[in-house]
């Protein structure tokens, strides 16, 4: 009982968040329930981050009844690789992606290889919203496949590693590179197996990582040390996360992001209720910097003032940047 | 921000007042017992008249049986008779069943029964009776021993009371020549009663003749007879044998007057047996019972006011908020991870019908199997809707084989499987074998092991009868418990889980610590 109590103690002075705070003080303040479908549906986010003039993974088509999933073909085309979403699935659930065609059939990033029926079946689960929130009927969407950029190669297994930022006000607060593992299964979700390394705001360097909820430095299936990496257009991904706020109009988010090895910086989707692991990824809890961020704005609001996305990531790398170590 | 705070203060505090306030005033004001474990005595009281029929003519019986009015309150009655007639008629305050036949022959029983219990409120009603009454005329030497009698009772008596008792007294004294001569050798308590009244009617006293039933169980009966006069505002109760003032708390007035307990018309060897036997009753149950006759309008308002079906129902019903609230804490403050966020509710009160340590199995076994069907589908490649029809319809095969196969068994048990709710068995393996698949096989484990775990929390606490009886009892508890619940929606301490989980931090430190050192 002490040692739990000590524990809470520590946590606290280091300002860790918990669920609970994170769903009183961040999610249930900023996030209106209005705006949860421009995020939980990625169709949507796409259509609004091109309006925006955000880059995002080039939409190839979408499928919204069964009737249209004959027209598959046709949204595919010549294509050998893609990537078949569900538009409102969580935590990347129901996600299918192929990287290649063999005779008449398709080759999964994962090295499976499955046939169109397969295909079929799988975006009719995804209309009947086997995988989305609440089981609601869903759509799903074909889109481009990034390619992830080859800085990657040493520190990733297989997969797309990504980027989450979180996001409040439109100032980031935090970041952290997610790296895919055998066990994740290609997925860059930490709870599917994935590492979070975090990354130092101002530069862009990787930390030390996480996985299980633990803190490592090396890649579990290639050694490779994961911190002192050198995250390429570091200041793209800080601009972008930045701008979502505007995008999606929802003040406590976490942004995903990816560096495609052509088309640079992609926002892949946006999360109304980002997970807490980050923190161990950093090493840092999200408390004080979040506070240190109204405490921001709340001096603005005086003065009837706003930051523009530049200003706030400047002001974010300034004040969180150059963690000591880095 | 600050506002919604101070907004929700005020709510919790309105809300656990009101509810602590309904309950003290439940519990203070009309003290309505915390405890099922406070009983009232319950009554049974049969009446069994046994008589010969005359062979042609047609049969009246009348009994006297109890008015009512006042101490006691009838839970039911019945006259259990074949052929006959009944009715029932009230005359100058005794109440009278009339059983008639056309046509009966031979040996002849009938029975009354009545069941009774002490009036649970203590408002009576008012009670009316005569205060002056004309002598009973009497000639010669009747009238001189009756006079001479009379004079010292007056001498030792200061008001009616005294005066009564005083000439019961006096009566009871056999070695007076003028008792003698009145009693003429006859010392039975009826005699004597009639002598009393003789005296007392003379001095215009007003007496009556009250026949009672004692109440003990087990042992034979025949009613006693006691005298009572009315002093204005209430009745006196008197013993004819020694004139001692009151009537014990154990007597149930049967009927007053002189006529006898039963009268027979065209029978014969008329005879009434009593037997009496008690049981106790809770008693807020009593007092519902008894909900026509009392006055507890306290109750009309409360759940004991709902038909007794529908009452069963409710009792389950109040419990679920606390089942809900076990599964707040567990998830909230806890950490701890079930599916969905009701279902562990729902599971509990399928618990119910089937017990504890059963009910775990049935899911158990249930959950496996429909999970190993639901991973044999899964290569199907069907859509969800008719996956699922398909999961659930061989639910309800498998409910009704272990149904089926443990009634073969002798296992009565088995049977209450049914009452399983089966979609939720549906969604339950669903949603298990969608985790199973997504997250790995440990975390489904954890999952249902959190849910079972939940569900029988939830389950015990929920069938503590102490803790229905009292929510059911005192619903406003209820009130406190939304105060509670509110405050959890504001709360933003950390979950017993995530200090685990974040224990990572703890140990950079300490190794940091370590490494300064």
């Amino acid at each position: 009982m002490i040692g739990w109590w000590k524990t809470w103690k520590a946590l606290e002075a280091r300002g860790i968040m918990g669920i609970n705070r994170r769903n009183a003080d961040y999610v249930l303040k900023y996030n209106k329930r209005s705006l949860y479908p421009v995020v939980d549906d990625k169709i949507i986010t796409k259509e609004r981050a091109i309006r925006a003039g955000i880059h995002v993974p080039e939409m190839y088509g979408i499928i919204s009844t069964e009737k249209e999933i004959g027209r598959l073909d046709e949204i595919i085309g010549g294509r050998s690789d893609f990537v078949i979403k569900p538009a409102q699935g969580a935590g990347g659930d129901g996600i299918l992606v192929i990287a290649d065609r063999f005779e008449d059939r398709f080759r999964t990033i994962s090295g499976r290889i499955i046939s169109h029926e397969e295909i079929e079946h799988q975006v009719s689960s995804i209309l009947t919203g086997l995988y989305s929130l609440g089981g609601h009927r869903d759509r799903a969407l074909i889109e481009y496949r990034v390619t992830p950029d080859q800085i990657f190669k040493s520190i990733s297994y297989e997969g797309v590693p990504d980027i989450r930022i979180i996001v409040l006000m439109g100032y980031p607060v935090m970041a952290m590179l997610r790296l895919p593992t055998r066990q994740s299964g290609g997925k860059a979700n930490l709870h599917q197996g994935a590492i979070g390394v975090g990354v130092d705001l101002a530069t862009g360097v990787t930390l030390k990582g996480t996985w299980l909820n633990r803190i490592i430095n090396k890649h579990p299936d290639t050694t490779n040390a994961v911190d002192g990496v050198q995250l390429p257009n570091w200041d793209g991904f800080m601009q972008l996360a930045a701008q979502c706020y505007e995008l999606c109009g929802l003040g406590y988010i976490g942004v995903d992001m990816v560096l495609d090895q052509d088309k640079g910086p992609l926002i892949l989707e946006l999360n109304a209720r980002p997970g807490l692991n980050i923190q161990i990824a950093n090493d840092c809890g999200l408390t004080h910097r979040a506070q240190a961020v109204e405490e921001r704005l709340q001096r603005l609001a005086l003065n009837g003032e706003q930051d523009t996305p530049q200003q706030r990531v400047k002001f974010v790398q300034e004040l969180f940047g150059h963690v000591p170590g880095a | 921000m600050r506002a919604l705070t101070l907004h929700l203060r005020i709510l919790i505090a309105v809300l656990v007042t009101l509810g602590i306030a309904i309950t003290a005033y439940q519990i203070v004001v009309l003290g309505i017992p915390v405890t099922e474990d406070e009983t009232d005595d319950l009554w049974n009281i049969d009446a069994k008249v046994e008589f010969v029929a005359n062979p042609k003519d047609p049969v009246k019986i009348q009994m006297f049986v109890p008015p009512l009015a006042r101490d006691y309150i009838s839970l039911n009655e019945s006259f259990i008779s074949n052929n006959y007639g009944v009715s029932v008629n009230r005359i100058d305050g005794n109440r009278k069943v009339t059983w008639s036949a056309r046509r009966a022959t031979g040996k002849q029983t009938l029975y009354y029964r009545l069941v009774l219990t002490k009036r649970y409120s203590g408002e009576k009603p008012k009670v009316k009776g005569p205060v002056f009454r004309d002598s009973i005329a009497i000639e010669g030497p009747e009238k001189i021993a009756a006079e001479a009698l009379l004079a010292p009772i007056r001498q030792h008596s200061a008001d009616v009371e005294t005066f009564i008792t005083e000439a019961i007294k006096r009566v009871n004294t056999f070695s007076d020549d003028n008792v003698k001569l009145l009693l003429a050798g006859d010392t039975s308590t009826q005699n004597k009663a009639r002598v009393t009244e003789l005296l007392l009617s003379i001095a215009h006293v007003p007496v009556e003749k009250v026949h009672t039933i004692r109440l003990v169980a087990d042992q034979p009966q025949t009613p006693e007879l006691w005298m009572r006069s009315f002093n204005g505002k209430e009745w006196l109760y008197f013993n004819p044998d020694n004139g001692e003032q009151g009537l014990p708390s154990d007597r149930l007035l049967w009927w007053t007057g002189d006529e006898n307990l039963i009268t027979v018309e065209g029978g014969k060897k008329a005879t009434v047996n009593f037997s009496l036997n008690n049981s106790e009753m809770n008693a807020i149950r009593l007092a519902k019972l008894t909900d026509a006759n009392t006055d507890a309008d306290f109750l009309e308002y409360s759940l004991y006011g709902l038909p007794l079906q529908t009452q069963q129902t409710f009792m389950i019903m109040v419990m679920i908020p606390i089942g809900v609230l076990v599964i707040l804490i567990l998830r909230n403050l806890i950490g701890l991870q079930t599916l969905g966020t009701f279902t562990p509710v729902l599971i509990a009160l399928a618990f119910r019908e089937t017990q504890l340590g059963f009910g775990i199995a049935l899911f158990t076994v249930i959950t496996a199997l429909g999970l190993s069907l639901r991973s044999y589908l899964e290569h199907l490649k069907l859509q969800m809707l008719p996956r699922l029809s398909v999961v659930l319809t061989f639910v309800v095969v498998l409910i009704a084989a272990i149904s089926l196969f443990s009634h073969k068994l002798g296992l009565e048990r088995g049977l209450s499987v049914a009452l399983f709710p089966m979609v939720i068995l549906t969604m339950t393996i669903e949603r298990l074998s969608i985790t199973w698949e997504e997250r790995g096989s440990g975390h489904a484990m954890k999952v249902a092991v959190g849910t079972l775990f939940a569900a029988s929390l939830a389950h015990i606490i929920m069938s503590v009868p102490e803790l229905t009886y009292f929510v059911f009892t005192f619903p406003a508890v209820l009130l406190i418990l939304v105060g509670f619940m509110l405050a959890m929606g504001r709360y933003r301490g950390y979950r017993l889980t995530e200090l685990m989980r974040f224990k990572a931090f703890l140990k950079e430190e300490d190794a940091a610590r370590e490494n300064a050192k």
